[in-house]
C-alpha cells in the first residue's frame, strides 16, 4: 500500500501532462463519435480474428468454416473477410487505419459463393452467404427498409430488413450460414482444454515418476487445488460414489477455472470472454443435467413423482410434481446463468471502468486526468476482484453440480423411519 | 440480445472440446492422480500411527526396563541377603562341627590318656610292688637272718590271721 502511495503523485503527473500532448490529437477523435455500447459488446463477444496488442484493424487471422446454402464446405482465412483501409487525413497529414467487411468471394465447382460479415442484418457480426439482387429486388428492399424505418424510426438507409443485408448502400439476399468457424472463442476453448490437459497429464505423470513424493512449487498448488476440491466438494458431498463423479467435477473445475482466468489475460492466448459466453456455461450445465439424471436413482424419481408429502398436494392435482419437474431443469439453467452472468458481468464493469477514460476525454484534460486515475485504480481492483470470482465461480459451478448429483445418488436407506419414530441416521461413509 | 442467444459453432466446438478433455483425463489423467493421493495419504497416516505405536512402546519399554531394573535390584539385595545368611550358617556350622570333631579328638585323648595313665599306674603299681617286694625281701632277709626274729614274725602273723 505505500509502494502504491509512493506511485500516484507519479501517475498522477504522468496523466496531467500528457492531455497536453493528446489534446491536438483528441480534435480528431472527437469527431468521431465513441460508440460505448459497440465498443463492450465487441469486447465481450465472440469475433472471426483475434486482436493484437496496440492494434485496432491488425488481427490474428483464424479459420472459417461455413456451409453455403447449397451445403457446400468453405473454409477459408478469416483475413479475407475483412480489409484495412489507409486514409490520410490532408491536414495533419496523419494516417488513419480502419478495418471495414468485405465480401469474399470464392469459386468452387464452376459456381461462385460470397461471404460476408454481417452489420446491418438480423445476423448481425455472423458469416453469411450473400446474394446480388436484381435493380427491381433491389428497389423491392429499399421500400421494405422505408417502410420498417417509418413504423419503428431511425435512418432508412442504416435498416435492417428481414433476409437481406446491406452492403455499402445496396441490399443483397442473406444466408445464415451453418458456422462452425474456428472462433476467438473456439481458439481460446482449444487453448484453455490444451492448458488443462497438460496441467492434469504433467501431473499424473508426477505421480507415475516419482510415485510417493510430494510436489513441490507448481504442482504442490496444482495438488493442493485438486486436493481442496476433491475432499472437500467431492468426497464431502458424495461419500463412497466419490470415486466415480470425480473425473467430471474435477475436469469441470480446472477447465472453468483455466477458462476464467485465461478471460482475464488482455494479450492473446487470453482475452476471450469464454465463460462469458452463454454457448460455453450452457453445454457445462446441459452437461451437469445429463449426469445427474440418466445417472439419478429409483429414489431420486421417487421423490419426483410421488414425493413425501400430504396426499393432497399431489394426488388430484399434481402440485408437486409439476414444482419437481420444473426444479429439475431450473437447477442446472441458474448453473448456467450464474457462471455466464457472473463472468460477463465481471468483464462489462472493467471495461466499462477503462471506457470512462474516453468519455470523460470529451470534457477536457482535467476531467480526463482524473477519470484515468481513478478508471485504472478501479479497473485494476475489479481485475483483481475478478481473479477471486473466477476462483469462486469454478469452485461454486462444482459444488453446486455435486449437490445435484449427490442429490440425485441417494438410495433411500439414508433416513429410514424406525417403529419408534426415531430417525436411523447412516453416516454417508457407510452408504454404499 | 446477441449476448443471450448461444452459437451453435462455439456450443459444438465446445461440446467436443469437453468431451474430448473429459475422455483423455478421466482415462488418463485423474484416476492417477487420486489413487496416488489416496495411497500417500493412506500411507502417511499410517506412518503417522506406527509412530505412535512405537512411540508408544518406546514409553512402554522404558517403564518396563525400569521395573526389570527394580526386580533385578530387588533379587539382588535378597540374593545378598541369603547370601550373607548362608555365610555365617555355613561358618557356624563349621564352627559346631569343629567343635565337636575337637569334642570327639579331645574325647579319645582323654580315653588315650586315661588309657595310658591307667597303664602307667599298672605298671608303676606293678614296679612299686616288686620294688616294695624287693625292699621288703631285702628288710626280711636283713630281719630274719636269726631264727628268733622268724619266729616272733611267724607269730605276729598268726597273731594277725587269728584276729582277723
Amino acid at each position: 500500500m505505500k509502494r502504491l502511495l509512493n506511485i500516484l503523485p507519479i501517475l498522477i503527473a504522468l496523466v496531467v501532462a500528457l492531455p497536453a500532448r493528446a489534446a491536438d490529437e483528441s480534435a480528431k477523435h472527437e469527431e468521431e463519435n465513441l460508440d460505448v455500447k459497440e465498443i463492450i459488446f465487441h469486447h465481450l463477444g465472440d469475433g472471426y480474428g483475434w486482436e493484437v496488442p496496440f492494434s485496432h484493424v491488425y488481427r490474428i487471422p483464424l479459420p472459417v468454416i461455413v456451409r453455403a446454402e447449397d451445403g457446400s464446405w468453405h473454409c477459408f482465412s478469416s483475413s479475407k473477410l475483412t480489409e484495412v483501409t489507409v486514409t490520410e487525413d490532408e491536414a495533419t497529414g496523419k494516417k488513419h487505419e480502419e478495418l471495414t467487411p468485405v465480401v469474399h468471394e470464392v469459386e468452387k465447382n464452376g459456381k461462385i459463393y460470397r461471404f460476408y460479415i454481417a452489420h446491418v442484418s438480423e445476423h448481425k457480426n455472423k458469416v453469411v452467404e450473400v446474394f446480388p439482387l436484381t435493380p427491381a429486388q433491389q428497389a423491392e428492399a429499399k421500400a421494405e427498409a422505408l417502410k420498417i424505418a417509418n413504423e419503428k424510426g431511425g435512418d432508412p438507409d442504416h435498416m435492417v430488413v428481414p433476409g437481406y443485408v446491406l452492403i455499402g448502400h445496396d441490399y443483397y439476399r442473406e444466408y445464415k450460414t451453418f458456422d462452425i468457424s474456428i472462433t476467438k472463442n473456439v481458439l481460446a476453448l482449444l487453448i484453455a482444454a490444451v492448458l488443462v490437459t497438460l496441467m492434469v497429464m504433467s501431473m499424473a505423470r508426477y505421480y507415475a515418476r516419482k510415485g510417493m513424493k510430494a510436489p513441490r512449487k507448481g504442482m504442490g498448488f496444482m495438488e493442493m487445488l485438486i486436493d481442496f476440491i476433491y475432499t472437500g466438494v467431492i468426497k464431502s458431498s458424495l461419500g463412497a460414489k466419490a470415486p466415480k463423479f470425480a473425473p467430471y467435477l474435477l475436469t469441470c473445475f480446472f477447465f472453468i477455472l483455466t477458462m476464467n482466468l485465461l478471460g482475464l489475460i488482455v494479450i492473446f492466448p487470453g482475452g476471450a470472454n469464454l465463460t462469458g459466453n452463454i454457448a460455453i456455461t450452457l453445454v457445462l450445465a446441459v452437461a451437469t443435467f445429463i449426469i445427474t439424471n440418466v445417472l439419478g436413482t429409483k429414489h431420486y424419481w421417487k421423490e419426483i413423482f410421488w414425493p413425501d408429502v400430504p396426499l393432497f398436494l399431489k394426488c388430484p392435482l399434481p402440485i408437486m410434481q409439476m414444482i419437481e419437474v420444473f426444479g429439475i431443469f431450473t437447477k442446472p439453467a441458474a448453473l448456467c446463468v450464474r457462471l455466464f452472468a457472473n463472468m460477463m458481468g465481471g468483464h462489462m464493469i472493467v471495461i466499462t471502468l477503462t471506457l470512462l477514460i474516453f468519455i470523460f476525454a470529451a470534457f477536457g484534460a482535467a476531467a480526463l486526468g482524473a477519470s484515468v486515475v481513478v478508471s485504472v485504480l478501479f479497473t485494476i481492483f475489479m481485475l483483481l476482484l475478478d481473479v477471486l470470482v473466477s476462483f469462486i465461480q469454478a469452485y461454486v459451478f462444482t459444488l453446486l453440480s455435486a449437490l445435484f448429483i449427490s442429490a440425485a445418488q441417494e438410495s433411500g436407506h439414508h433416513e429410514e423411519k424406525l417403529p419408534d419414530g426415531k430417525v436411523e441416521e447412516v453416516p454417508e461413509s457407510v452408504e454404499a | 440480445m446477441e449476448l443471450f442467444t448461444p452459437d451453435f459453432g462455439l456450443v459444438f466446438w465446445m461440446f467436443i472440446a469437453f468431451i474430448v478433455l473429459f475422455v483423455v483425463l478421466a482415462k488418463w489423467g485423474w484416476p492417477v492422480i487420486l489413487k496416488n493421493m489416496d495411497h500417500r495419504a493412506d500411507t502417511i497416516d499410517k506412518g503417522v500411527e506406527y509412530a505412535q505405536q512405537a512411540k508408544h512402546q518406546l514409553d512402554h519399554a522404558r517403564e518396563e526396563a525400569q521395573k526389570y531394573m527394580e526386580e533385578a535390584q530387588a533379587k539382588q539385595a535378597e540374593m545378598l541377603r541369603d547370601a550373607a545368611k548362608m555365610k555365617t550358617q555355613i561358618i557356624e556350622e563349621a564352627k559346631r562341627q569343629a567343635g565337636v570333631e575337637a569334642q570327639k579328638v579331645m574325647d579319645a585323648a582323654k580315653v588315650s590318656i586315661e588309657q595310658s595313665r591307667k597303664e602307667a599306674e599298672l605298671q608303676f603299681r606293678n614296679e612299686v610292688s616288686k620294688f616294695s617286694i624287693e625292699i621288703a625281701e631285702k628288710m626280711l632277709r636283713g630281719q630274719m637272718k636269726d631264727d628268733a626274729a622268724q619266729i616272733k614274725l611267724v607269730d605276729k602273723l598268726l597273731d594277725e590271721i587269728e584276729n582277723n
